[in-house]
């Protein structure tokens, strides 16, 4: 009897640290400083370039040894803006990002000159005059490890989550861009996801950066800035 | 009559038990030296790093990195000579074509060191094509600890089973006799006193090539190529359209402007995974580079062969023998026998 009454204690405990932990969605979802889970589709905005002012879905590339505040900054030739160090996203097939699931690369993924194939989170965008795009595969194509799905949770207006799966695709050649990279690890300027949720409009923007490892842009970190709406899923 | 045939009275030969001492010694250095060089975690990465490389080094993809060189740099003449003078109204005004098109003019300024620094690395490793081809040609990497590691367990064993077992040396002896001579004949088998002063040739062009600092200045250069590319493409092209030229036109009077733009992603295609290849192997490059000089190697079999086989070969007998004493009936056991002694 004793026994049982301590198992049940010990299993309530647990159930507690999980929805806690932000594992499990709480019954009274992100009010009350509960985590929750957001499973749905984070809707993003397209890129935008305003004279100096960038706003909406882009990205960017800092040299090695560059920092996340001042660079040094790739230059893409084929940005839209003015700084062209800004690579804007315009919303693929499913809108954005879906999370609890995988988005994968097609098959084939290329095109014959290296053109990133996948358009369901964003829409293939030039990148120095070769397509790139994003997916997320079940097992990371650049370094062929299994990956979990995306997951964001939000508490009390802030979000967190994981994109290990995230897996920019150019030139025939794949760069894990995800946080933390695939295994957990968060090499050099890697900065855990971070962002905001508005629970009354679902507004959200999400940021990170990722540090490349291996491949010709080893040492090079993508600064990702994500924003749109979350769509939940039915 | 051989000085370890069994001898009329009744004797088994006994070998010198220092030549058998310094044999094992031997064997178990060779046993020793793998792990001594840390060679089971070095030498799988050199296996890598050569099939990586693969792929890039053939004449005709070394040929087409430089031809892509060549190319780049042509586009880059022509655009800031001709194309400059003609968007300019058939004068070259420097001051206004660097207002009009700052991008390609930092790019122009900066192409020469990046031309000069590129073609010097692709001149280096098209040299040691043949050296690389040799390094390749030996067996695999992975192999090599075991080429010591074996030979030396074996030729321990032979060793102690001979020291304590003395009436078994006549047998033993031929086989440490012939390991001895398969560790000489093994670098003359695989070329490698050819291809060892190769691959440290290559081992040595390739310490300036291989380090975190080369590969992030090229990653640099491709940045400042592509921006630079990028001009030509996005801002002079149109510069030219807007002039009044078609596609056709401006293929006729800048060739080289034209087949850079056409070639460009080619030449990405082709760049941007020796780029990658370069960077993913400077740890593996620097791992092998850690090892003994690749010439060294073959002696690291010659000497201990030579050691092996001569001291088994002229181990022989020692001037004391064993003499044979029936046990059990027809088997014999033998015991020390002072044959010369008074």
């Amino acid at each position: 009897m004793i026994s049982r009454s301590r198992t049940a204690a010990l299993l309530a405990l647990a159930s507690l640290s999980l929805i806690a932990a932000g594992v499990v969605p709480s019954p009274a979802g992100a009010s009350g400083g509960k985590a929750k889970a957001l499973v749905g589709t984070f809707k993003l905005d397209a890129g935008s370039c305003q004279g100096s002012s960038v706003t909406g879905t882009y990205f960017r590339m800092i040299f090695p040894h560059g920092t996340v505040a001042n660079g040094k900054f790739f230059d893409n030739p084929d940005s839209l803006c003015s700084d062209k160090t800004y690579t804007l996203a315009i919303p693929g097939t499913q809108g954005g990002l879906v999370t609890g699931n995988y988005q994968p690369d097609p098959s084939p993924a290329f095109t014959a000159q290296g053109g990133a194939a996948a358009n369901d989170i964003v829409q293939p965008q030039g990148f120095t005059a070769i397509n790139f795009s994003i997916a997320t595969n079940k097992k990371d194509p650049q370094t062929g490890t299994a990956v979990p799905p995306p997951s964001i949770t939000v508490k009390n207006g802030k979000l967190t989550g994981q994109t290990e799966a995230w897996s920019a695709a150019w030139n025939k050649l794949y760069f894990n861009q995800g946080s933390p990279k695939p295994g957990g690890s968060h090499p050099g300027l890697t900065t855990p996801l971070t962002g905001t949720y508005d629970a009354s409009s679902r507004a959200f923007v999400i940021t990170w950066t990722s540090q490349v490892v291996g491949g010709p842009f080893n040492g090079f970190t993508g600064d990702w800035h994500l924003s749109g709406t979350f769509v939940p899923a039915k | 009559m051989s000085n370890d045939s069994v001898d009329p009275a009744g004797t088994v030969p006994r070998p010198k038990r220092w030549a058998l001492v310094v044999i094992a010694c031997v064997g178990a250095a060779l046993v020793v030296m793998p792990f001594a060089f840390t060679m089971f975690s070095k030498t799988p990465q050199g296996a890598v790093m050569i099939a990586q490389f693969k792929p890039f080094m053939t004449t005709a993809r070394l040929y087409g990195f430089q031809t892509d060189l060549r190319e780049i740099n042509a586009g880059v003449r022509q655009s800031d000579t001709s194309v400059a003078s003609y968007l300019g109204g058939g004068t070259v005004d420097q001051r206004a074509f660097a207002s009009a098109y700052p991008t390609f003019v930092s790019f122009n300024a900066q192409w020469p060191a990046i031309d000069r620094k590129m073609t010097s690395l692709m001149d280096q490793v098209q040299g040691n094509l043949g050296n690389y081809l040799a390094v390749a040609a030996l067996p695999s990497f992975k192999l090599f600890p075991y080429f010591f590691v074996l030979p030396g367990l074996l030729i321990l064993g032979f060793a102690v089973v001979a020291l304590r077992r003395p009436r078994g040396w006549r047998s033993g002896r031929w086989v440490l006799v012939a390991l001895g001579v398969g560790l000489i004949a093994a670098p003359g088998i695989f070329q490698m006193f050819q291809r060892a002063p190769k691959g440290g040739q290559m081992m040595t062009a390739f310490k300036t090539i291989e380090t975190d600092q080369n590969v992030q200045q090229i990653q640099g250069y491709f940045g400042t190529m592509a921006e630079g590319q990028g001009a030509i493409r996005l801002e002079l092209v149109p510069g030219l359209h807007h002039a009044g030229l078609d596609a056709a036109q401006i293929a006729s009077r800048f060739p080289a402007v034209a087949s850079l733009d056409a070639h460009w992603v080619h030449i990405l295609n082709d760049m941007t995974p020796m780029i990658g290849a370069m960077s993913d192997n400077v740890a593996r490059y620097q791992a092998i580079a850690s090892l003994p000089p690749f010439p060294l190697f073959p002696w690291f079999f010659v000497l201990p062969g030579v050691i092996v086989a001569g001291l088994a070969f002229a181990a022989g007998s020692d001037r004391k023998a064993l003499a044979l004493k029936p046990t059990r009936g027809v088997q014999t056991e033998a015991v020390p026998h002072y044959q010369g002694a008074t």
